[in-house]
């Protein structure tokens, strides 16, 4: 299984972008209103930085992924534990991103239609994908869906013009203050940290050594269009309701009135957003069953799909509410302990960890 | 292996095929709504009014002959809140009622001068509800009796409405920026007004011609005339705008009037606070072409006396608009609270809780710059007799 260093970009990207501009405008709008788009700036600088340490681990051992890394690293006990940690973050986001996607289906479009029918569409679709050709198959796909949803977000942005309204951002940085910015800061930054996943993806590369730029690249896109998509949608909406609103994007295209005959767009970018989920839970799935397997030292990987399939779908029935499923995860586990540990912590530990022990074996040597 | 792809892409196809299968709603069993109405009864439960589509009884263009039936049918209930009162004509329906399509909400004055709750929450609330549906309030009758009146014009009278506001003939507010003013600090809601309109005792349809003027979520009044005309120069939704001013005294054959038509207009806030008293200079700036004259000037070489003229106009009627909602409505329609919280950001935070109550006191300074771009064809108007 290989793949170019264009796939790894567009799945970077994608991964990246759908959620955040989905999920985390709200929340991130809640603490720091108008100057969501200074939040996101911080964001991607701070994700940026998340992929400096990820890209310049898998450097030291270009070769390995993230389960061979820590324990090459850090040794078998303690690699087990971080790789455990890893796996814990991997098997709860998959149901929860299941669950948010059948969420804003019911919400937005389809409101009767029963969960289990929208969640095993997507399930069928994501083992397909996955068994057929690993990580092989989801690259290629990402590759012909990102364009497609990158012009989604343009379309729609395009299409909204004639209701902006640019005092919606003012006054600059009064109303919310530092602490507010700060705060606004976290959600969309964990949602972009998706980023660690290229410590996965790394070893799939041809050439793992000139993979880095492609991440970067895929991150800098992601929050590029993310930025512009939520000053998009503070500008045509308000900093009044958006907030109040569970899908501010959707919102921002349900506003959307051209020429008296074009409206209620959300539909359509709905359903191109569905493209970037399938592609994020497609890379989960791989990473998660991948792992899994190599951790359990079993040969055929392919098996734990059978596996790790069923409980994604029960664990997706887990929350009670949307709220539950869209917030309590996102505050509750992802932003305070996934983002520090898993996307800041335990890349930097594995990089200077790994630079030492990189040195020690060179003087050795000598 | 080619067994299980088999398998595999039946499985999918199949569930992809059902998938419409739950909710589907097929075009026949649909009511859909064009407009809905609220008012409120003697017993002080919401009435809701809706009026429906029926598309049998549009006729096709093929069929010129014979009368088609009524495309419209309107119903009405009453209930504790909207959702109840859908239920009160869903069991008079055969059909579902669908929101989709709606495009006008009429909101009834008695009901809106109690105060508006209830139903605000279903606006945005529902995943059929739209942004884009306009939201009117009525003028000296209910909800109920404009979705009853006929409309000549068009097929369906809910359209009628939509159009008149699409078309920014007169005040238009759309359902979001509705909800915007009412839940922010710094801006007070309007809507559109509507009426009947009567000749003799037929009815004969609605008129868009006023203001209704909203105080946090209770309507407090209507402007209209040349308040109207200068609530909307003001806040830039000038499209359409005619001022007629009485430029000459009246002679035995002109009457001695000049009406423009607005091409731009332009409205800067200044906001300052002195001695913790917040005060506002308005500088206000519009362009306009002249449509007629009814005077013997030569338009070519007195422009500026009727540009003055008209600034004086515009002056007179903004500060008239603004005194009436300072000292009767008590309500920031402008947005000057607005332009306050920008320039004054961190003193906002303490006075915007009380907004409302210092309004009416704040003094209002205004300056007009009125110019004429165009004057049309002629120069002095051709039927002149020269001397």
């Amino acid at each position: 299984m290989k793949i170019t260093g264009l796939q790894v970009f567009w799945m970077i990207t994608i991964m990246d972008l759908g959620m955040t501009l989905i999920m985390t405008l709200s929340p991130s709008m809640q603490s720091a209103k108008q100057d969501v788009w200074i939040s996101m700036l911080f964001a991607g600088c701070l994700i940026l930085l998340v992929t400096f340490f990820v890209t310049n681990v898998t450097v030291l051992y270009p070769e390995k992924d993230l389960i061979q890394l820590s324990h090459t690293i850090l040794g078998k006990w303690i690699g087990k534990v971080v790789v455990l940690i890893y796996l814990v973050q991997w098997y709860t986001i998959t149901p929860i991103v299941l669950r948010q996607f059948v969420d804003v289906i019911q919400i937005m479009i389809l409101p009767e239609t029963p969960k289990a029918a929208v969640m095993l569409i997507m399930l069928l679709l994501i083992v397909y994908t996955t068994h057929s050709g690993g990580i092989v198959s989801i690259a290629r796909c990402s590759e012909i869906l990102g364009p497609i949803i990158i012009l989604m977000v343009l379309l729609a942005m395009a299409a909204s013009f004639n209701n902006i309204d640019l005092k919606y951002l003012l006054p600059v940085y009064a109303d919310s203050g530092i602490g507010g910015i700060a705060k606004g800061t976290l959600a969309p930054a964990s949602y972009l940290g998706h980023s660690v996943e290229y410590l996965m993806l790394a070893s799939f590369l041809y050439q793992p050594r000139k993979g880095a730029p492609y991440a970067y690249w895929g991150v800098i896109t992601a929050a590029f269009f993310a930025l512009i998509a939520m000053l998009m949608a503070t500008i045509t909406l308000g900093v009044n309701i958006l907030p109040k609103m569970w899908y501010p994007f959707f919102e921002m295209s349900r506003k959307i009135s051209l020429f008296g005959f074009i409206e209620n767009f959300d539909p359509l970018s709905i359903v191109i957003w569905v493209a970037s989920v399938f592609i994020k839970l497609a890379i989960y799935l791989f990473i998660s069953s991948y792992g899994t397997a190599q951790f359990l030292k079993i040969k055929n990987w392919k098996v734990m799909i059978w596996l790790i399939a069923p409980v994604i779908m029960v664990f997706a029935y887990f929350p009670t509410n949307v709220s539950e499923a869209t917030s309590n995860y996102l505050m509750n586990y992802w932003v305070p302990f996934a983002l520090p540990v898993n996307m800041i912590a335990l890349p930097l530990l594995l990089l200077i960890v790994g630079k030492i022990k990189q040195k020690k074996s060179k003087s050795v040597s000598h | 292996m080619i067994l299980n792809r088999i398998f595999f892409v039946s499985l999918i196809s199949c569930l992809a095929l059902l998938t419409g299968c739950w909710d589907r709603k097929e075009m026949d069993d649909l009511a859909l709504v064009l407009a809905s109405g609220v008012d409120l009864t003697d017993e002080g439960q919401v009435e809701i009014t809706l009026q429906i589509a029926l598309p049998t009884g549009i006729p096709s263009s093929l069929q010129s002959s014979g009368k088609a039936a009524n495309p419209i049918v309107v119903l009405s209930a009453a209930g504790k809140d909207s959702i109840d009162a859908f239920d009160q004509l869903q069991q008079q329906m055969s059909r579902r009622i669908n929101l989709g399509h709606r495009g006008v909400i009429v909101i009834g004055e008695k009901y809106a001068r109690q105060g508006f709750d209830r139903i605000l929450d279903t606006l945005l609330r529902s995943s059929e509800s739209r942004y884009n549906s306009y939201i009117v309030t009525t003028y000296g009758t209910t909800a109920k009796e404009i979705l009853n009146s006929p409309y000549q014009l068009e097929l369906i009278p809910a359209i009628g409405i939509n159009k008149l506001q699409y078309n920014d003939y007169s005040l238009s507010i759309q359902i979001d920026k509705f909800i915007d003013a009412l839940s922010s600090f710094d801006k007070e809601p309007v809507t559109g007004a509507i009426r009947v309109t009567k000749h003799g005792s037929k009815q004969q349809g609605f008129i868009l011609d006023k203001a209704a003027v909203y105080r946090s979520n209770k309507l407090v009044g209507f402007l209209s005339g040349d308040e109207l005309k200068a609530f909307r120069l003001l806040t830039r939704k000038f499209d359409g705008i005619h001022l007629t001013t009485q430029m000459e005294p009246p002679t035995k054959k002109q009457k001695g009037t000049i009406s423009v038509q607005m091409i731009k207009a332009e409205t800067n806030i200044h906001t300052e606070l002195k001695n913790g008293k917040p005060e506002v200079s308005i500088y206000f700036k519009a362009v306009a072409k002249v449509l007629s004259n009814d005077t013997n000037m030569d338009l070519s070489k007195t422009i500026n006396r009727v540009e003055e003229r008209f600034s004086e106009d515009c002056h007179k009627a903004i500060m008239g608009m603004l005194s009436r909602t300072q000292k009767k409505f008590k309500a920031d329609i402008v947005g000057i609270g607005r332009e306050f919280h920008i320039q004054h950001p961190y003193v906002w935070k303490k006075i915007k809780n009380d907004w409302n109550m210092r309004y009416p006191e704040i003094s209002i300074q205004l300056i007009t710059d009125f110019r004429i771009e165009r004057v049309g064809r002629t120069q002095a108007p051709a039927q002149l007799q020269e001397n």
